[in-house]
């Protein structure tokens, strides 16, 4: 027994006790091969999976280095058949190889014959392959490059992509570290300078990275090692133009330089910025903006928030394998269970950091999580009691009994700038009316939200209802408490942006605040469990306190 | 030959004979009657292949080269001669190596003689027919392949004309055995005038016109020594075959020495610690196997054995393969772990079985036994068991899937294989991993007659010896190599000690095997890490006290090393029902946990508790109800109804536990008018009885391996000994028996004056107790002799003692024609 800070489970699961002294150690260690699964506060699970064995393979790291930190950092013995099927596992990678043949094109090579011939007898690779050109070589259609890559993972027998990447069309960009027109110098940090590294030398992949520790600026460094021409695919216009704004400031980039695709308008340029929304419209069952993937030769195309990429972008991006890929999330669960084609066709996680790591380096505000749970009314849980099952939540959620809670939430912090977060429109505009704010939602236009945005930023308005457009990227750094009434039933996801809008390093430092207000004994309840089980996981410890203690001693009459 | 090997026997000294009983143990069971008994039977094919059975490849080599180098007149051999030809290849072993061989041969008699006069035993052709495997001398095939090889140059000229093709097929028979089938027509001339059309013969075996057989064949290079409708065999001459093995010598190629190992060495505590995260895994995997057994019985199959059906369920439950299940319900059930239950009634039963196999009483003390014991418990039985898991899932005959537990995966010789395998690995270097490939080489080599057809046998035993951690890393781990010398060391205790008088197995202490194996595994923790995501975490295996409570308060969620449990609403519940308080989880969570405990768990605890038991439910024999609260209380009040023990559950119900039959009795018995109304259901909570099987007792106590023969301690062999010393000298003083006695036409006295002489000779021999030699007619009218001391004569018979078999025989009086006292 060596005593290290790593237990290894049967469940392929990896147990690290940070509070360890060879923690750290031993965390770089598995880190190549070991995906970060939860990171509360005195044990972190790592998990080893076929995918984070392969990675670990494309990027270098042989069974045998993978077997050894095991057993390094093992406080117990490892059991031998877990061993075995590490070492097994990985040497399924690279049986089979994506080259480019200077006669055939795209060729699937085997070095395992066997490998070959089981797989090219598969239904699944069906009209991928084409002609046998020898016996250990298959040409493969350009275009069904990422398909086949994923059908072959799924099949178990992951091929080594050495077809490489096009250059795309030159175009110079640079990062404005020295400060730009005036502005701020800046370096990159620490991790967003490994989070690079580690896309660029892995061609393509996913960075996970949390809300507020400039996600933006890894894609425009990405930019700046690819200097090619890039495409940036974001969720809404208001995400777009805050892009286009940072890419401004940050980089050689200038105004002219880069377009926004939107609904709006449909600029073309060297750097083009366009949502999500406008490539999936549809007129008469076709996708009519299709064409921008073409429109130009890009270098580089980057997916903002990837953990929301809608199914036909999956279908797209299959057929731009060829092209530098890098996906940008805080949150890499998807609720509808696709983080697999993610990562099979965007490219595997390569960069990933826990929440508490970036906080306790300051580049995120440190943030207190509170559940306040409120006791419904006789009436409301008489009514709650009788309601129809798909009815339930939504009378859970947008109970009056919350109103008063959340005033005086607001007015705990008196100076600070609030932004109260909900799902429900209705609930919204009570709130509105109860508590004297503006509000955002889907169906205020972009220059309206612009404004009330700006006016947030300045100060002028102190407290801001937003709908569910407050899940993504929108850059409020001032923004310290945020409220959420609602939710979208038990999505993980949302609750860990939401979070994000107020972990902005603050100017001065100061604490940021995460209410959830909850009625007590309802699904609302359940749902709120579900929903905070991402951020437990990385170590946000919420604390539950009654309404009561928050409205204090007397209750304030409501009708 | 039988003779002189008899009188060889009989001319040793004690102690040589005894040294050979020793080797071959099998020559006594039973103990034979004399020197020729025991000589013939040391001759027995079946004796001779068991001694082959246990030589190595380089001591049946020399055999060989004895059985070749005999004269064929005389039968006898010379060391020299075997020397010469051992020593004929291009890589002749050293002449000690030989000698050494030969050592052995004529401990076990399987040579025997004087160096210049070696004989080889009878039995040896018959086990092997084709020595060094080299077919017949030609003379004794066929003439007119004698003839050819008769002469060298041209039979070696004919081999150099030989095509290419059959020169292959002569190159697969002279490297053994020399016979071979041939397809039907091969031999055959082609059609008239078909020869042309032949194809070139460039591979052979093609078309059977143009067979190299048949060309072999016709220059007498083949000889056919059988023909059939298949085809027929033909052999190779011993001239030919020992021709084409100029360049590896008469005998093949030689190696004095096991084949080396090109595995890897491996750190020896990397070895013990993959093994022992291995047996880690397999205790608990038994223990979930079992569990999961206990709460859904298996059904067993009428055909014996438990379903693919079933196994596949516990695979998936378990989250291993079908093999590896398979093995551990074979091993849990020879463990004793696992037994049969006659159903009494078939109404459990899923599918027509009438018995089930569920845990047996024997795990719950398995249960409690620590990590390397019940660890020990499952590889000792593994060891000893007669089952071949690997069969399981196989085909058989009549291509049905073999079932686990079924009757076709049982296999006498399992024990011996597994013993063969480790103990190759256990001679090895410490931590050394040879391939299984060289394994099995090994094995081949150190006993290549009983290794041959048995290696996916082995190939299983070394995969389940990996499974089972009894190996790491593929090397046999320290405690492995412990516990198979314990079981070995026991089974020669058991062989010396039949009555198991000496046998400490249940002396209660652990063997060294647990205690080497208990310094790997971690020690139990007695505390956990509570998180704030509500986890629990265990860091190394929980104690049982710790174990029991997270099972109450937490889910599992993920074994191994540690556990991780998590705390739901559900679980809180769980623990509440089973008498905790909020508290009382308070208290558990602040001792055992070394973190502060979240405040979120704390919350979730208080939470649940506060809403725990907001309904209640209780189940009753009947009610009262009316609307009229003042008649309840009447009745609640009432004196004479204090039998029913109403309770008031709201102002206008009573609640009795008494059936509604009772109660309106009573209640018409005091004067009140109740109206029975139709009653609604009611919950019976029971709780569901755990059912073990009977008892069995674990195979591991058994002899360990049934096929061998018990080693037998000297002062027993030597008992042996005498014995047949004493049989011998009976057996050669009947062959001395008096003319008289001996049934000799009478000659001399008359037979009624030889009757009554022979009488009164036997009563005097009754007074004396002297030994008579009794000349009788037996019940076929043949005439016997035999030598007896007579004990008693009345009634028309005598009763005699032989003291040879120690048997009381009865003669009647009127048959016995002589009797002349022993000189």
């Amino acid at each position: 027994m060596s005593g290290g800070p790593l237990i290894v489970q049967s469940d392929k699961t990896l147990l690290l006790e940070i509070d360890h002294p060879d923690a750290q150690a031993c965390r770089m260690a598995i880190a190549p091969f070991a995906e970060l699964e939860r990171s509360p506060e005195h044990v972190h699970t790592y998990r080893l999976t076929p995918l984070g064995l392969w990675n670990a393979r494309a990027a270098g790291h042989d069974a045998e280095g993978v077997v050894d930190s095991l057993i390094k950092y093992s406080r117990y013995p490892v059991p031998h058949a877990l061993l075995v099927d590490v070492a097994e596992t990985m040497d399924r990678y690279g049986r089979l190889q994506l080259a480019n043949d200077p006669a055939h094109g795209l060729v699937l090579r085997a070095l395992d014959r066997v490998v070959l011939v089981e797989v090219a007898k598969s239904k699944k690779l069906a009209g991928m392959l084409g002609n046998k050109i020898d016996d250990d070589t298959i040409q493969v259609h350009p275009s069904e490059r990422g398909r086949l890559k994923q059908a072959l993972l799924k099949l178990g027998w992951p091929a080594e992509d050495l077809a490489g990447y096009v250059d795309g069309e030159a175009h110079p960009i640079e990062l404005a570290e020295a400060g730009k027109d005036g502005g701020k110098p800046f370096t990159l940090r620490s991790y967003q300078r490994e989070a690079v590294e580690a896309f660029w030398a892995g061609g393509s992949g996913v960075v996970v990275l949390p809300c507020g520790a400039g996600k933006t600026l890894v894609g425009a460094a990405a930019m700046a090692e690819a200097k090619a021409t890039t495409l940036i695919l974001v969720t809404n216009t208001v995400a777009g133009r805050q892009w286009k704004r940072e890419l401004i400031a940050r980089t050689s980039l200038t105004e002219e330089e880069i377009g926004e695709y939107s609904g709006e308008r449909k600029e073309i340029r060297p750097v083009t910025i366009a949502t999500y929304q406008v490539l999936t419209s549809r007129r008469g069952g076709a996708f009519t903006h299709l064409d921008l993937f073409g429109a130009r030769d890009w270098g580089l195309v980057v997916y903002d928030e990837v953990h929301l990429l809608p199914a036909p972008i999956f279908r797209f991006t299959a057929d731009l394998q060829a092209r530098r890929r890098l996906g940008l999330t805080a949150t890499l669960v998807r609720e509808d269970g696709r983080e697999g084609d993610v990562f099979s066709l965007i490219g595997p996680k390569r960069y990933d950091a826990p929440w508490k790591d970036i906080e306790q380096q300051g580049w995120i505000a440190p943030a207190e999580c509170t559940e306040v749970r409120v006791t419904l009314t006789d009436a409301e849980r008489m009514s709650y009691a009788t309601a129809e099952a798909e009815e339930r939540y939504r009378m859970a959620a947008t109970a009056r009994t919350k109103l008063p809670v959340v005033r005086a939430l607001v007015e705990r912090h008196p100076s600070e700038q609030v932004l109260v977060i909900g799902g429900f429109l209705d609930q919204l505009h009570q709130l509105g009316e109860y508590l004297d704010a503006p509000i955002v939602q889907g169906s205020t236009t972009n220059k309206e939200r612009e404004r009330l945005f700006d006016a947030f930023r300045s100060g002028e308005v102190r407290t801001l209802v937003i709908s569910k457009v407050g899940n993504f990227s929108i850059d409020l750094p001032e923004a310290a408490v945020a409220i959420q009434v609602s939710g979208t039933f038990g999505s993980r996801q949302e609750e860990a942006q939401r979070l994000g809008r107020v972990l902005r390093p603050k100017a001065d430092g100061r604490q940021a605040h995460f209410y959830t207000v909850v009625s007590r004994d309802t699904i609302d309840t359940e749902y709120a469990a579900h929903r905070q089980r991402f951020l437990a996981e990385q170590g946000y410890a919420y604390t539950i306190v009654d309404a009561d203690d928050v409205l204090g001693p007397s209750l304030p009459s409501f009708d | 030959m039988t003779t002189s090997l008899a009188d060889h026997l009989r001319s040793l000294p004690d102690d040589s004979l005894a040294a050979l009983l020793q080797l071959r143990p099998d020559l006594v069971v039973p103990v034979p009657a004399d020197v020729s008994a025991l000589a013939i039977r040391a001759q027995s094919r079946v004796s001779v292949a068991r001694a082959l059975d246990g030589l190595d490849q380089f001591t049946l080599q020399i055999l060989d080269a004895a059985r070749l180098t005999r004269d064929p007149d005389a039968g006898t051999t010379t060391a020299e001669a075997i020397l010469a030809m051992a020593g004929g290849g291009a890589r002749p072993p050293a002449p000690a190596a030989i000698r050494g061989a030969l050592g052995r041969l004529r401990a076990l008699f399987l040579l025997y003689g004087p160096e210049h006069e070696l004989r080889v035993v009878g039995g040896v052709d018959e086990v092997s027919p084709y020595p060094a495997g080299l077919g017949r001398p030609a003379a004794e095939l066929d003439p007119r392949s004698a003839a050819v090889c008769a002469d060298p140059a041209k039979l070696r000229r004919t081999l150099l004309a030989a095509p290419a093709s059959a020169r292959a097929v002569l190159d697969r028979l002279a490297a053994g055995p020399p016979v071979g089938s041939v397809p039907p027509g091969s031999l055959q001339a082609p059609a008239v005038g078909a020869e042309d059309a032949l194809p070139p013969d460039v591979t052979n075996g093609g078309a059977p016109t143009g067979s190299p057989v048949r060309w072999l064949v016709e220059h007498r290079l083949l000889v056919r020594v059988s023909s059939g409708k298949g085809g027929g065999t033909v052999e190779l001459p011993r001239e030919v075959g020992l021709l084409l093995r100029r360049e590896t010598g008469p005998l093949g190629p030689i190696s004095t020495t096991p084949p080396p190992v090109s595995g890897p060495p491996r750190e020896a505590k990397a070895v013990d610690s993959a093994g022992a995260g291995q047996t880690m895994e397999v205790v608990r995997h038994t223990e979930a196997l079992l569990e999961t057994l206990a709460a859904e019985p298996a059904p067993v199959l009428r055909s014996g054995g438990v379903g693919v059906r079933d196994l596949r369920r516990l695979a998936r439950v378990l989250g291993l393969d079908d093999p590896t299940t398979a093995l551990l319900f074979e091993v849990a059930y020879a463990a004793g772990l696992l037994g049969e239950l006659d159903l009494t009634g078939s109404a459990t039963a899923r599918y027509g079985g009438d018995q089930q196999v569920l845990p047996t009483g024997g795990y719950e003390v398995w249960r409690a036994l620590s990590l390397a014991q019940r660890w020990e418990q499952l590889a000792r039985a593994w060891l000893t068991m007669t089952r071949q898991p690997g069969l399981v899932g196989q085909r058989d005959d009549r291509d049905r899937p073999i079932p686990v537990l079924s009757a076709e995966a049982e296999r006498a010789g399992a024990p011996a294989s597994r013993r063969a395998v480790l103990g190759v690995l256990a001679d090895l270097e410490p931590a050394t991993a040879p391939t299984p490939d060289e394994t099995l080489a090994l094995l081949e080599w150190r006993a290549p007659r009983r290794a041959r057809g048995r290696e996916a046998a082995h190939r299983e035993v070394l995969a389940e010896a990996a499974q089972l951690g009894v190996t790491g890393l593929g090397a046999l781990t320290s405690y492995g190599r412990l516990l198979l010398a314990d079981v070995t060391e026991a089974d020669e205790r058991a062989g010396g000690d039949p009555l198991g008088l000496l046998s400490e197995a249940e002396s209660g202490d652990p063997s060294t095997a647990v205690r080497a194996l208990d310094a790997l595994l971690p020690a139990p923790v007695d505390h956990v890490l509570v998180q704030a995501d509500l986890t629990v975490v265990v860091p190394g295996p929980p104690d049982p006290a710790l174990a029991g409570e997270l099972d109450v308060v937490a889910e599992h969620e993920s074994a191994g090393g540690a556990s991780v449990y998590r705390v739901t609403p559900a679980s809180v519940r769980r623990a509440l029902d089973a008498g905790y308080s909020a508290d009382d989880l308070h208290a558990l969570f602040r001792r055992r946990s070394r973190t502060p405990v979240p405040q979120g768990l704390a919350y979730l605890v208080d939470d649940v508790a506060r809403k725990h038991g907001g309904l209640r439910v209780g189940s009753a024999g009947g009610y009262v109800r009316s609307d009229d609260e003042a008649l309840l209380t009447e009745v609640l009040a009432d004196r004479r109804l204090e039998s029913l023990a109403f309770r008031r559950l709201a102002p206008t119900v009573l609640m009795t536990p008494y059936q509604v039959n009772r109660m309106l009795v009573a209640l018409r018995d005091a004067g009140y008018a109740p109206v029975p109304e139709d009653a609604g259901g009611a919950t019976v909570l029971t709780r569901p009885k755990i059912r073990r099987a009977p008892a069995r007792t674990p195979v591991s106590t058994r002899a360990v391996d049934p096929l061998a023969t018990p080693r037998l301690p000297m002062p027993r062999l030597l008992g042996v000994v005498e014995q047949i010393r004493r049989g011998d000298a009976a057996a050669r003083a009947a062959r001395r028996a008096p003319a008289v006695v001996r049934g000799a036409p009478p000659s001399g006295p008359a037979p009624v004056h030889g009757h009554s002489e022979a009488l009164a000779v036997l009563q005097q021999a009754v007074r004396d107790k002297a030994l008579v030699w009794v000349g009788y007619v037996d019940a076929h009218g043949a005439t016997a002799s035999r030598l007896v001391r007579p004990v008693s004569m009345g009634a028309g018979y005598l009763r005699a003692e032989d003291e040879r078999t120690e048997m009381l025989h009865t003669f009647a009086l009127h048959r016995i024609t002589a009797a002349v006292l022993e000189d």
